[in-house]
C-alpha cells in the first residue's frame, strides 16, 4: 500500500452525507442550497418539527410536506468557545439557539463578534459551505449571521 | 424481585495512561477480583461492559467478548455491552440488577472502559464529537462544553450564581481528589487557580471541567444470597432510577438550567430506595462540569432550586456538610472515561459503604447515591444502602 493515494476515510468527515444516495433528507440541503430553510411539515395531523423528520412523533404518519421556515429569527441562548474544539474547527466560535418560528435551531453565527452577540439578537439565515463530499458534492450547513 | 447487592470493586488508574484498552480492562479487572475473597473469573455468570467509543479509540467492536476473554470469565446467562455515552457504565449496571433481581442471574460483573487519550490530542477532541447529534450538532464542531456552558450563563442570569461558585466546584473536587491515589489530578486547587485557568466555553474555566481520560473500574453485583455467602458488608443497591427528555439540544426544556429528567430519575430511585434526600451520606454526582455538580444539587433535592451556589459555598456539599458530594474527586478532580465513570462511582460508593476509603472516608455512611448523565437530558440514578430496603 505504501506510496499509493489515501483512500478518504468517512471515520473523520464531521460532516453528514447530505446527498440522495445517502439521506432521505436530501432536498433540504438541496433547498438549503438555494437559501432556504426548510422542515417537515405533516399532511396528516399538521406538525412541524425541527429538525426534519422521517415520520411524525405526534401521529406516527410519514406522508410529509416541506415547508419553508422564516430566513429571521433571534438569539434564544449562545456561548463562545475558545479552545478544545474538534480538529479542524477553529475558536473563538459562537454557538446559538436560533429561535426560527416556534422553533428552536441549534448553530453557529458566522461574521458576528462574540462580544457583541445578545439574548434577543435579530440573526439570519447564511448557508455555510463545507468540505464537499468524499464523492464531490458540495455540502452546507445551516449556519446564521447577525442581521444588518 | 429478589434483593442485590455488590461485593466487590476496584478501579484502575485514571489519567493519560500509557496503556492500552485491554490493559485498563485487565488494572480494573484485576483489582476487582482482589476485593472479595472466595470468587475467581470462572465463577462470574456473567459481564456487562459500559464502553462509548473503543470502534474509534482502538479500532475493536464485539467488546464484551473481548474483555470476557481478557478478565478469564466465561458468560453463561449474560453478556452484553451498553453504550450510552457518559452514563454507559451505570446503565450496564441496572442491566445486572435487573438480571439478578429478576432471577435470571446470581454474579455478574460489570465493567466500564475507555482509552480516550490517542497519538494526537485534536483527535481525542474530535472523537468527543461523536456524543452529541452528527448531523445538526457535531457537523458544526459541538462537543460537551459549549452546551454545559450555556446551562451556567442560564444559572448565572436566573439565580445570581457567580463565577466564584462554579470555581469553588473545582476547588472541592480537585482537593478531594487529592486523596485518590487513582485520581487522574492529585495536586488540588486554589480558588485563584481555578478562576485563573484558561476559558474554554464561558463561564466555564480548565479548572471546572473534567478532562480526557483513560480508565477502567469494575463491580461485582450478587444476588442476596451469594452476597451473603461472600461478605459480611455487601452493599446493596436499594433504588434506581432513569429519564430522558431528549438528546439534541432544541429538544431539551427552554431554560438550561432546569433538567426535569434528574428529578424525575431521582424521585423514581429515591421512592424506590424509601431514603429522602436528607438521608444520603454521600452522593457521587455527574460533575462534568461544575454547573453540572450545581444542578445536580437542586434536581436530587439537596438543596431548593437556585439555592446551589449558596449550597457550595457553606461548604454544605463537602465534609461535614449536609452530604459529601464527590468525595473520590468527581469527574473533574478523577477525570471522566465514559464508560468507567459510572462503575467508578459505585465503586466509591462501595468503599465508603464499608468504612474502606481511607483518608476520604465520610463518617458513618450508610446511604450513598450515585448520579450519571448522558447530557443535560439524560440522567440515571442509583442509591446504596449498607442495608437493604
Amino acid at each position: 500500500m505504501a506510496g499509493d493515494p489515501v483512500t478518504y476515510f468517512r471515520a473523520t468527515d464531521p460532516f453528514p452525507l447530505e446527498s440522495a444516495d445517502f439521506t432521505k433528507l436530501h432536498e433540504f440541503y438541496a433547498r438549503l442550497a438555494a437559501g432556504r430553510l426548510s422542515t417537515t411539515r405533516c399532511t396528516d395531523c399538521g406538525r412541524t418539527d425541527w429538525p426534519p423528520r422521517g415520520f411524525c412523533p405526534e401521529c406516527a404518519g410519514d406522508a410529509f410536506e416541506w415547508v419553508d421556515l422564516p430566513a429571521e429569527g433571534t438569539v434564544h441562548a449562545f456561548t463562545t468557545q475558545d479552545t478544545g474544539l474538534p480538529a479542524g474547527f477553529e475558536g473563538p466560535r459562537v454557538f446559538a439557539i436560533v429561535k426560527v418560528g416556534a422553533h428552536r435551531v441549534f448553530s453557529i453565527l458566522l461574521d458576528a463578534d462574540p462580544a457583541r452577540v445578545s439574548i434577543g439578537q435579530r440573526v439570519r439565515l447564511k448557508p455555510l459551505a463545507v468540505a464537499a463530499d468524499p464523492k464531490g458534492n458540495p455540502r452546507w450547513l445551516p449556519a446564521f449571521t447577525p442581521s444588518a | 424481585m429478589r434483593k442485590v447487592a455488590l461485593v466487590g470493586a476496584g478501579i484502575s488508574k485514571f489519567g493519560v495512561r500509557r496503556a492500552s484498552y485491554r490493559d485498563l480492562i485487565w488494572e480494573a479487572g484485576k483489582a476487582c477480583f482482589d476485593s472479595v475473597a472466595g470468587i475467581k473469573p470462572r465463577d462470574v455468570e456473567g459481564l456487562v461492559v459500559g464502553s462509548v467509543m473503543p470502534e474509534r479509540t482502538a479500532f475493536q467492536s464485539h467488546i464484551s467478548s473481548m474483555a470476557a476473554e481478557a478478565l478469564g470469565i466465561k458468560p453463561s446467562v449474560l453478556s452484553a455491552r451498553t453504550e450510552h455515552m457518559c452514563a454507559s457504565g451505570t446503565v450496564g449496571i441496572r442491566y445486572a440488577y435487573a438480571f439478578i433481581a429478576a432471577g435470571l442471574a446470581d454474579l455478574v460483573m460489570v465493567l466500564g472502559v475507555e482509552k480516550l487519550n490517542q497519538p494526537s490530542s485534536d483527535e481525542a477532541i474530535l472523537n468527543m464529537g461523536t456524543g452529541v447529534d452528527r448531523e445538526w450538532e457535531a457537523a458544526f464542531g459541538l462537543t460537551a462544553p459549549p452546551c454545559f456552558a450555556l446551562a451556567a450563563q442560564r444559572h448565572m442570569a436566573e439565580y445570581g450564581t457567580t463565577e466564584e461558585q462554579l470555581g469553588l466546584v473545582g476547588v472541592k473536587n480537585h482537593t478531594h481528589a487529592s486523596k485518590n491515589p487513582n485520581a487522574h489530578f492529585g495536586k488540588g486547587a486554589t480558588l485563584e487557580q481555578v478562576l485563573g485557568s484558561r476559558m474554554i466555553a464561558s463561564p466555564l474555566r480548565l479548572f471546572m471541567c473534567s478532562p480526557i481520560t483513560d480508565g477502567a473500574a469494575a463491580v461485582i453485583v450478587a444476588s442476596e444470597e451469594r452476597a451473603r455467602a461472600l461478605t459480611d458488608r455487601p452493599v446493596w443497591i436499594r433504588g434506581t432510577g432513569q429519564a430522558l427528555d431528549g438528546f439534541q439540544l432544541t429538544s431539551l426544556h427552554e431554560d438550561y438550567a432546569h433538567w426535569p429528567a434528574l428529578k424525575r430519575a431521582a424521585d423514581a430511585a429515591y421512592t424506590m430506595a424509601g431514603v429522602r434526600p436528607g438521608d444520603v451520606d454521600l452522593a457521587e454526582v455527574h460533575d462534568c462540569f461544575a454547573i453540572a455538580e450545581m444542578i445536580a444539587y437542586e434536581e436530587l433535592g439537596f438543596c431548593k432550586k437556585g439555592e446551589a451556589g449558596a449550597f457550595v459555598a457553606a461548604g454544605r456539599s463537602d465534609y461535614g456538610g449536609d452530604v459529601v458530594v464527590n468525595p473520590r474527586g468527581g469527574l473533574i478532580g478523577c477525570g471522566h472515561p465514559l464508560g468507567a465513570t459510572g462503575v467508578a462511582q459505585a465503586a466509591e460508593v462501595f468503599v465508603q459503604l464499608r468504612g474502606q476509603a481511607g483518608p476520604r472516608q465520610v463518617a458513618d455512611a450508610t446511604i450513598g447515591l450515585t448520579h450519571n448523565n448522558s447530557g443535560m437530558g439524560e440522567h440515571v440514578v442509583m442509591i446504596y444502602g449498607s442495608e437493604p430496603a
